[in-house]
């Protein structure tokens, strides 16, 4: 029996004497036997009560004295069950990775979810620390991003971590441990770690394990996180006409087996507008079709699956009318082109050749009502000459509102006939001449990259001049070598409009066979998709609205902030849902889906090393001593106050008592 | 478990403490009854009108139907048919409740009561009555004695209440005290004359009409309860925890609750005393620490 033992033991009889003493004190009532017990009415013993009631305070109160003594005494020795990292004596620079992604939001053992249980872990890791030691958060929902930059004042670390919610992003493990170290590797600290507070579900189970070969230590802190857990989550829910298409995924066969698709609508979801069972596969696709009733536009239908999984809020998805991408609209001559290629326009060769993500569709002339440029994202115009009162209002009110348009102007544009112009693209007419300059200056064209190199020589019969004015009021992309402008680009309200000085006919010049054409194309339709993003995206993917100067948008879990980078207001919406946008006063909505592959909850590997309990484990040793010595003297005044009362409440009963009989004498 | 088998054997044996032995004891009381006795036990009681009789010499002039001679002429004698049965038939209460003793009692309410019993039946027999015996409850093995006279009688009746201990459940057992009155209620006749000795403290709600009923038919009845000095003043005044002896009854008290016991023991008393006088019977309150002499007097007083 070791010491430590014995004085348990010693302490266990300490803690029993008061309760032996108690039981001994007690009064127990007489039971005698009496034959007119049916007579007598029961009473409540009033003052055997009150004394068994100051007898189990104090009672408590002692023993409580002895536990807090002991305690005081063994204060060195006490031992919390809380996270802590071992330490070598030396500050700690420490990056927290909380994974706030939604698989993170699944509730196991406990009633608490894996966020909960993580950030209480952090909360236990910022405790640990002293001062001097610094701290930094990183969330590793995608894209994995900083929650609170390295700092030592570990109360604003708590602060931070407290407003910390979760999300339901994908998640970004490797990210966010790369930005953590990041974070420490220039601190001063010489102990610099990085803690790891994740679930390990990124999707990418066979990935290399985590802490592998890594610079800085990695402790996996919480391993218990880890586990597959059964979900299912819908990730799309599109409408065609009176037909619902509800794209489904679980990370388990038949993990959906007797649950349905069901489609709802109202405030509270309480009018189910129709509804399909769930087939055994793990994805799958179920198909409901809407009463004639079923709301349009407007009114906003839900589909959800019922029944319960490990992670509840991927079990609803906002269904979204046509959410397909956006097309991109060309207009050219056919008859022309069809000449020189034998089949499409060179410009829609070069498209296909791309394989962008927008639909193409040529069309024969721009669009003459606000309503036909609605498909679009962007359209390209190839040597128009002019444009109508209402083609040019229809693709400005276009441009205004975000969408991007091409113009390649060439010796159309300049015979353009009367009351056809370009304005407002263009304030003044363009003229077409021959070209001194065989091509374009690489140096003045750092937008296409290397492909500029291949624009030295286009063979152009001629090139269109544009004014002064309009030239100036541009940003130029490149340059002919003798300085003019081969393509330029112009803001028009959240819009833009790039504008070539060549036509992308292959009878006048070289330039739609150019590698660098492709690029040019890529940039613009880059530049396309960003402004144009779909109705429905990648929960935690940034919405880009370039060019808008007032945006509001409202989420499940209330108003979002839009933040301006790089001249744009964007907005990320962090959880699954609808989102009601603002955009100058348009209203738009768009929908957040969860990630298929946030369904996926294996958990990578992880290495050894990052789960060694060299790195830290569940038990801290606290200097509670302070604490237990201020209990200890609470105890103490407790008794003293008990005491007291028991006696004056004697003194008064003996008072009392005595009273009568003074009055007989 | 302990306290259990203890409270089981008190109730089994009976503390007779200074009241033995009986039968010494109860001729002393028998005496001391004689002693204060003015008038005959025996005159008065149960005479009725018998039929008329031609007169013989040596007939009580008394006797003679005055209107009967006048009208007729003729000597005729009332004749005045005495009861056939002036037996004491004496019923004793030997349920468990009965062998309660307080600290101030001489002995258990059934040994008072055995005393009293015995006394009234050595008076009885002296008088040339015949004397009977009967027990609410009791053991099994102790009986009764039936309507007998003379000394050999009385020796009976003492052995009898000698070899008995209380026992039995009246509170919860109807049958017990059915048992016991039934066939008291079917032999008594008129002019019989029926003592009870109980404490009336566990009998059934039922008991008062069936122990008055017994009372009609020309019979006289009298109760007498005998009460412990402690059911009479309750003078508990720590928390004590009561446990009945007849039925499961546990109350957990102290002084406080001593006057709404002794109301209710009033209420009892009220409540017996009505359905008893009501039907020309008498009621009498002894407590076990008075002098049975008076008790037993008491009682007597009543006969009459």
């Amino acid at each position: 029996m070791s010491f430590v033992t014995a004085l348990a033991l010693a302490i266990g009889v300490l803690v029993v004497a008061p309760y032996v003493a108690h039981r001994l004190r007690r009064q127990q009532a007489e039971e005698r036997l009496f034959a007119a017990t049916r007579l007598v009415s029961p009473t409540p013993p009033k003052a055997r009560r009150r004394a068994r009631l100051e007898d189990r305070a104090l009672f408590g109160v002692r023993a409580a004295s002895v536990v807090a003594l002991a305690l005081l005494g063994a204060s060195p020795l006490v031992q919390c069950s809380r996270l802590a990292m071992t330490r070598s004596g030396a500050s700690v620079a420490v990056a927290i990775v909380l994974d706030d992604s939604m698989s993170m939001q699944a509730r196991t053992g406990d009633a608490r979810t894996r966020f909960e249980r993580a950030k209480a872990g952090a909360t236990e890791i910022l405790a640990a620390l002293r001062d001097g030691d610094a701290a930094s958060i990183v969330l590793a929902g995608a894209p994995a991003r900083v929650a609170l930059a390295a700092t030592t004042d570990l109360g604003s670390a708590r602060a931070a971590l407290e407003a910390l919610v979760p999300s339901d992003r994908a998640t970004d493990l490797d990210g966010a441990m790369a930005i953590a170290r990041t974070l420490v590797s220039e601190l001063p600290q010489v102990d610099r770690r990085v803690v790891v507070l994740s679930d390990l579900a990124d999707g990418r189970p066979e990935a290399p394990p985590i802490g592998e070969g890594a610079a800085l230590p990695v402790w996996v802190a919480m391993p218990e996180l880890a586990g597959v857990v059964p979900d299912c989550a819908l990730l799309a829910a599109d409408r065609t006409g009176n037909r619902a298409r509800v794209r489904f995924a679980c990370n388990a066969p038949k993990l959906g087996t007797g649950r349905e698709v069901r489609l709802v609508t109202g405030e509270k979801g309480e009018k189910v507008l129709g509804s399909g069972p769930v087939p055994d596969a793990q994805n799958g696709e179920v198909t409901i079709t809407l009463p004639a009733d079923a709301p349009e536009g407007g009114a906003l239908v839900i589909a959800e699956l019922t029944g319960s999984d490990a992670i509840a809020s991927d079990d609803k998805a906002p269904v979204v009318v046509e959410a397909g991408p956006a097309a991109l609209a060309v207009v050219s001559d056919r008859r022309d082109d069809s000449v020189a290629t034998g089949g499409a326009p060179v410009v829609e060769q070069a498209l296909a050749a791309l394989h962008v993500d927008l639909a193409t569709r040529p069309i024969p002339q721009p669009p003459d009502r606000r309503e036909d440029t609605a498909p679009f994202a962007a359209i390209m115009v190839d040597d128009a000459p002019g444009f109508t009162p209402e083609q040019r209002r229809a693709l400005a009110a276009f441009t205004e509102g975000g969408g991007m348009l091409f113009l390649a102007l060439g010796p159309r544009a300049a015979a353009a006939p009367l009351g056809a112009n370009f304005e407002p693209f263009l304030a003044n007419p363009v003229g077409w001449g021959t070209s001194t300059s065989p091509g374009a200056d690489p140096g003045s064209a750092p937008l296409l990259g290397e492909s500029a190199a291949s624009l030295t020589d286009l063979g152009a019969k001629g090139r269109t001049r544009l004014a002064e004015q309009d030239t100036a009021a541009a940003d130029v992309l490149a340059r002919w070598t003798d300085g003019a402008p081969l393509f330029l680009r112009r803001t028009l309200g959240r819009g833009e409009v790039w504008l070539a000085t060549l036509p992308f006919s292959v009878d006048e010049s070289d330039l739609a066979l150019r590698p660098g054409f492709l690029a040019l194309l890529d940039a613009f339709v880059a530049e396309a998709k960003q402004r144009s993003a779909p109705r429905r995206g990648d929960v935690g993917s940034t919405w880009v609205f370039a060019g808008a100067r007032k945006l509001e948008a409202t989420g499940p879990n209330g108003p979002l902030t839009p933040v301006r980078d790089e001249g744009a207001l964007r907005v990320v919406p962090p959880v699954v849902g609808a989102y009601q946008l603002v955009v100058e006063g348009v209203k738009e909505l768009r929908v957040a889906a969860p990630v298929a592959a946030e369904i996926d909850t294996r958990p990578r590997a992880v290495a050894p090393s990052a789960t060694s309990s060299s790195q830290g484990g569940g038990v801290a040793v606290v200097d509670v001593s302070w604490a237990i010595a201020l209990l200890l003297l609470a105890l103490l005044a407790g008794e003293l106050v008990l005491r007291v009362g028991a006696g004056a409440s004697t003194t008064s009963a003996k008072t009392a008592e005595a009273g009568p009989k003074s009055d007989a004498a | 478990m302990a306290k259990r088998e203890a409270a089981m054997d008190l109730r089994r044996s009976l503390d007779w403490g200074s009241l033995a032995p009986l039968r010494i004891r109860a001729r002393m009381v028998a005496e001391g009854v004689y002693a204060g006795a003015h008038r005959s036990a025996r005159k008065g009681a149960g005479v009725e009108f018998g039929g008329h009789r031609a007169y013989v010499p040596g007939d009580d002039l008394r006797h003679l139907d005055v209107r009967s001679l006048l009208r007729h002429d003729h000597l005729l004698v009332r004749q005045f048919e005495t009861e056939t049965d002036r037996a004491l038939r004496i019923v004793v209460d030997a349920t468990a409740s009965m062998g309660y003793r307080g600290d101030k009692a001489p002995g258990a309410k059934l040994a008072f009561s055995a005393l009293v019993a015995a006394a009234l039946a050595r008076i009885a027999i002296r008088s040339g009555d015949p004397v009977s015996l009967g027990f609410i409850g009791g053991a099994p093995r102790a009986r009764g004695v039936p309507v007998s006279g003379g000394r050999e009688a009385f020796e009976r009746i003492v052995d009898a209440l000698e070899a008995q201990t209380p026992e039995g459940d009246a509170f919860r057992d109807v049958a017990v005290l059915d048992r016991a009155l039934g066939s008291l209620a079917r032999a008594a006749r008129r002019g019989s004359v029926v003592v009870v000795l109980s404490d009336l403290l566990d009998l059934p709600p039922e008991a008062p009409d069936r122990i008055s009923a017994i009372a009609t038919r020309g019979r006289v009845l009298v109760v007498c309860q005998v009460l412990d000095p402690d059911e009479a003043t309750f003078p508990f005044a720590e928390t004590v925890r009561l446990r009945a002896m007849e039925g499961d009854a546990v109350v957990e008290s102290d002084d406080a609750a001593r006057e709404s016991y002794l109301a209710k023991l009033g209420e009892l008393q009220a409540s017996w005393r009505r359905a008893l006088v009501g039907r020309g019977a008498s009621f009498i309150t002894t407590t076990t620490d008075q002098d049975p002499v008076s008790a037993v007097r008491s009682i007597v007083e009543a006969v009459r």
